[in-house]
C-alpha cells in the first residue's frame, strides 16, 4: 500500500503523544479516531495485509479469554502474532493499537493477526475485511440497550462469518451458530468444539446460550470438553487421546474457551498444528483478572469475580464456594439498565455484606427479591472496597468481590493493581 | 379460592427478553412478606395452566417470535378475557402487551410494505411503527404513584387514550404526541415499562396485590420486609429521576 497512509500514521502518532501528555496512561482511543477520519481505509487495509492472514474472534462472551489462549498457542508454534488489547475492540481503539506498531507504509511486522471483535463493531467493518479464519464463540442474550435480541446478534455474527476465506470455527452446542453453518453452504471448513453430556449434566442451568442444539457433539466431530474439575479440563481432539488442559480460572466457560482456542489454532495452522504445544501454551496463560482470580491485597486474600452478562452472572454465582462468608457486590455504570439481569437466580448467594457501585440500589433490589440478606449499601465504591478489606478475616473461605466490568476497572484503579485504560 | 396464591407467567421462553416475567416473582415475594403463601408457575403450554390462578404476568419477547407468542396466547383467549374482568390482575409488558391489542404493525425492512400481525384483541388500540426504536428511561405520573423504569420498543401505541396508565413526565411512552403511557382496562395493565417494573414501583405492585387478595377474600397489608425493600426502590427511582432533572420524592 506504499506510503499512502504515512501522513495519517504520523498525525495519529502525534495525537497519541499529545493525548498521553494531557492524561498519563490515557487517550488510547483518540489517535485512532483522528486517523479513521483522515484515512478511512487504513484500518481494514492494514488488517488484511498479514502474510498468514487475519483471524477474528467474535461472539457474545468468552472472546477475550479465548483470544489470549489462541494467541498463546500460535506463539507457541513460533508465529509472530499481532493482537488487540481487549479494551480496544472498538474501531478507534483498534486503529490506535495498530498505530503503535505500524511502519510508515502501514505494514506491521508479524505473520498473523488475531483480533477480538465486538459483534456489533465487527459487522460494521466486516465488508472490508478478508479474514482467513473466524471463530464464533456463542450467542447469549447481551445487553439489551445495545442489541435488541439474539436473532440480531446472530445476524451480525453471520455477516462476519460470511467473510471467512478458509474456516469458520463454531460452538456445536449453540443452535444459532449451527444455523449460520447451514447458511454457509459448505463454502468454507466449519470445525466444531463442544461439551459432553456429562459436562452439560454438571451444569443444571445450562451453558447460558440463547438457544442450544438438541444433541451434544460426537467426540470424533471436533474438540470435545469431556469433563471439568476445578482449574483443569479434559479434552479430546477428534476422539483421540484424552488431554488435560489447565484453565485460567474455575468454570465450565473457561473449558469451552480452551476448546475453542484449540479448534481455532488447528484451523489456522493446519498440518503444522502440534496438540502438545497448543495444550501447554494454552495452559500457561495467566489467571484472568477479575474472573475468579485470587490476589493478595493489603495483606489479605481476595477472590475477584467478573459478571458481564446474565450467563456469566449465573455461572459465576453457581460456581462460588458455598462457604463464602464475606461478599462485596458492585455493579457500575456499564450496565445502563440492569433489567436483563433479573432472570438470574441470585438466591444462592445467601447474603452480601456490601452492595456497591453506581447501580447499587438496582442490584440490592434484585438481591432482596431473591431473599438475599444485605449488610449495607455503600454507593461509593472506593469506600466500600476499603471497608470490605478492613473487615476482620473471614473464618470460612476468602473475601470475595463480585463486580461488573466498570466496577472492576474502578476497583483495580482504587487498589493501584495496574494502570487503567482510559474510558472510550 | 385456595390456600396458596398462584401467580402464573405466560410463555416465558418466548416472553422474557428484559426480565419482565420476573414481575411474577415480585408479586409472590410481596405476598409472602404480607403473610400469605404464594407460588410462581411458569406456563409454557395451555395444558400446564393451574386450576386456580390469582395473577398473570406476560413479558416482552423478540419480534421474530411475535406470531409464535400470539398463537400461544390465543390458546388462552377465553381465560384471559375472563381473568381481566373478574379481579385477576394481568400485567403485560412490551410486546406481551402489544399482543393483547387489536394488532401490531411492523415496519417493512428496507422500505418494504408494512406488515400487520393480528393481536388477540382483549385490549383497545394497536401498535404502530415508530421512526426509530426508543431505548431510554421512562417516568410516568400515575394514580399508583410516580412510576420510573426503562422503555425499549420500536412501536408506538395508538388508541389507549381512554384509559392510559399515566402521563409521561420523561421519555416516549405511547408516543404519537399522546403524552401518555400504557393502558388499563378492568384488571389488565399494559405498559412499556420493562424489566422489574413492580419491584421498582411497589405502588403499582401493591395495587395488583390488593386486587388479588380481595378476590381471595383476604386483606392486603404491605409486609415489614416490603417496607424496607421499598426504601431501596425509592432510592433507585430517585437516582434516575434526579438525573433526568425531576424532583426527588
Ligand atoms: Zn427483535
Amino acid at each position: 500500500m506504499g506510503l499512502r497512509y504515512a501522513p495519517a500514521i504520523l498525525i495519529g502518532r502525534c495525537v497519541r503523544v499529545l493525548a498521553r501528555l494531557r492524561k498519563p496512561g490515557g487517550g488510547s482511543a483518540v489517535p485512532g479516531l483522528v486517523v479513521n477520519k483522515i484515512a478511512p481505509g487504513f484500518l481494514t487495509e492494514t488488517l488484511n495485509s498479514f502474510p498468514e492472514g487475519l483471524v477474528i474472534v467474535t461472539g457474545s462472551s468468552g472472546k477475550s479469554t479465548t483470544t489470549k489462549m489462541l494467541v498463546a498457542a500460535l506463539r507457541g508454534h513460533g508465529k509472530k502474532v499481532f493482537t488487540n488489547p481487549s479494551t480496544a475492540n472498538i474501531s478507534q481503539g483498534l486503529t490506535s493499537a495498530l498505530l503503535e506498531e505500524a511502519s510508515l507504509t502501514g505494514r506491521i511486522a508479524g505473520d498473523i493477526a488475531v483480533l477480538e471483535m465486538d459483534e456489533g463493531h465487527g459487522a460494521l467493518i466486516a465488508d472490508a475485511l478478508k479474514p482467513k479464519v473466524v471463530l464464533l464463540t456463542n450467542v447469549m442474550v447481551d445487553q439489551i440497550d445495545r442489541f435488541h435480541d439474539s436473532e440480531m446478534v446472530a445476524g451480525m455474527l453471520e455477516k462476519i462469518a460470511l467473510r471467512a476465506t478458509q474456516a469458520v470455527v463454531v460452538n456445536a452446542d449453540d443452535a444459532f451458530l449451527e444455523q449460520i453453518v447451514t447458511r454457509l453452504r459448505g463454502t468454507v471448513d466449519t470445525p466444531r468444539f463442544g461439551v459432553s453430556v456429562d459436562v452439560l449434566d454438571a451444569n443444571p442451568r445450562g451453558l447460558g446460550l440463547a438457544a442450544m442444539t438438541p444433541r451434544r457433539m460426537p467426540s470424533e466431530a471436533g474438540v470435545l470438553v469431556r469433563s471439568v474439575s476445578g482449574r483443569s479440563t479434559e479434552v479430546t481432539i477428534d476422539g483421540g487421546a484424552v488431554t488435560t488442559v489447565r484453565l485460567p480460572a474455575r468454570g465450565t466457560h473457561y473449558a469451552v474457551d480452551a476448546a475453542a482456542a484449540l479448534a481455532t489454532a488447528r484451523a489456522v495452522l493446519g498440518n503444522r498444528f502440534d496438540p502438545a504445544i497448543a495444550v501447554s501454551t494454552i495452559g500457561s496463560i495467566p489467571p484472568v483478572f477479575g474472573r475468579g482470580e485470587t490476589l493478595q491485597v493489603r495483606g489479605t486474600t481476595v477472590e475477584f469475580v467478573l459478571v458481564q452478562n446474565p450467563a456469566s452472572f449465573q455461572l459465576n454465582i453457581d460456581h462460588l464456594d458455598p462457604d463464602t462468608e464475606q461478599i462485596l457486590f458492585a455493579v457500575g455504570s456499564d450496565v445502563r439498565d440492569p433489567s436483563y439481569f433479573w432472570p438470574v437466580d441470585t438466591s444462592g448467594l445467601g447474603h452480601v455484606d456490601i452492595v456497591s457501585g453506581s447501580k447499587a440500589d438496582e442490584l440490592a433490589l434484585q438481591l432482596s427479591y431473591d431473599n438475599v440478606q444485605i449488610g449495607r449499601i455503600e454507593r461509593d465504591l472506593g469506600k466500600a472496597v476499603d471497608e470490605f478489606l478492613a473487615m476482620p478475616e473471614p473464618s470460612r473461605g476468602v473475601k470475595t468481590v463480585i463486580f461488573s466490568a466498570d466496577s472492576m476497572r474502578r476497583t483495580r484503579a482504587h487498589l493501584g493493581l495496574s494502570a487503567v485504560e482510559a474510558p472510550e | 379460592m385456595s390456600d396458596e396464591l398462584t401467580i402464573v407467567t405466560l410463555f416465558p421462553s418466548l416472553l422474557n427478553s428484559n426480565g419482565d416475567a420476573e414481575n411474577a416473582r415480585v408479586l409472590a415475594r410481596r405476598a409472602e412478606w404480607a403473610g400469605a403463601s404464594a407460588r410462581v408457575v411458569a406456563v409454557e403450554d395451555a395444558s400446564e395452566l393451574p386450576a386456580h390462578v390469582d395473577a398473570v404476568v406476560i413479558g416482552s419477547g423478540s419480534d421474530n417470535e411475535l406470531e409464535a407468542a400470539r398463537d400461544k396466547l390465543r390458546t388462552l383467549l377465553e381465560e384471559l378475557r375472563r381473568w381481566g374482568t373478574e379481579g385477576v390482575p394481568i400485567l403485560a409488558v412490551g410486546t406481551g402487551w402489544e399482543l393483547l391489542s387489536h394488532g401490531i404493525e411492523l415496519a417493512g425492512s428496507n422500505g418494504g410494505p408494512v406488515r400487520a400481525i393480528e393481536g388477540i384483541g382483549i385490549l383497545p388500540g394497536r401498535a404502530v411503527p415508530r421512526e426509530s426504536r426508543v431505548t431510554d428511561d421512562l417516568v410516568v405520573k400515575s394514580k399508583f404513584g410516580r412510576l420510573v423504569g426503562f422503555e425499549n420498543h420500536a412501536r408506538d401505541y395508538n388508541h389507549a387514550e381512554a384509559s392510559p396508565l399515566g402521563r409521561v413526565l420523561s421519555g416516549s411512552g405511547n408516543g404519537r404526541g399522546s403524552g401518555q403511557e400504557g393502558v388499563v382496562m378492568g384488571d389488565v395493565f399494559g405498559t412499556h415499562l420493562h424489566g422489574p417494573v413492580l419491584a421498582k414501583n411497589p405502588g403499582l405492585a401493591d395495587e395488583l396485590l390488593a386486587r388479588m387478595f380481595r378476590r381471595a377474600g383476604l386483606d392486603y397489608q404491605r409486609g415489614e420486609r416490603a417496607a424496607s425493600v421499598d426504601e431501596i426502590a425509592r432510592a433507585a427511582r430517585n437516582q434516575i429521576a434526579v438525573r433526568l432533572g425531576l424532583e426527588s420524592e
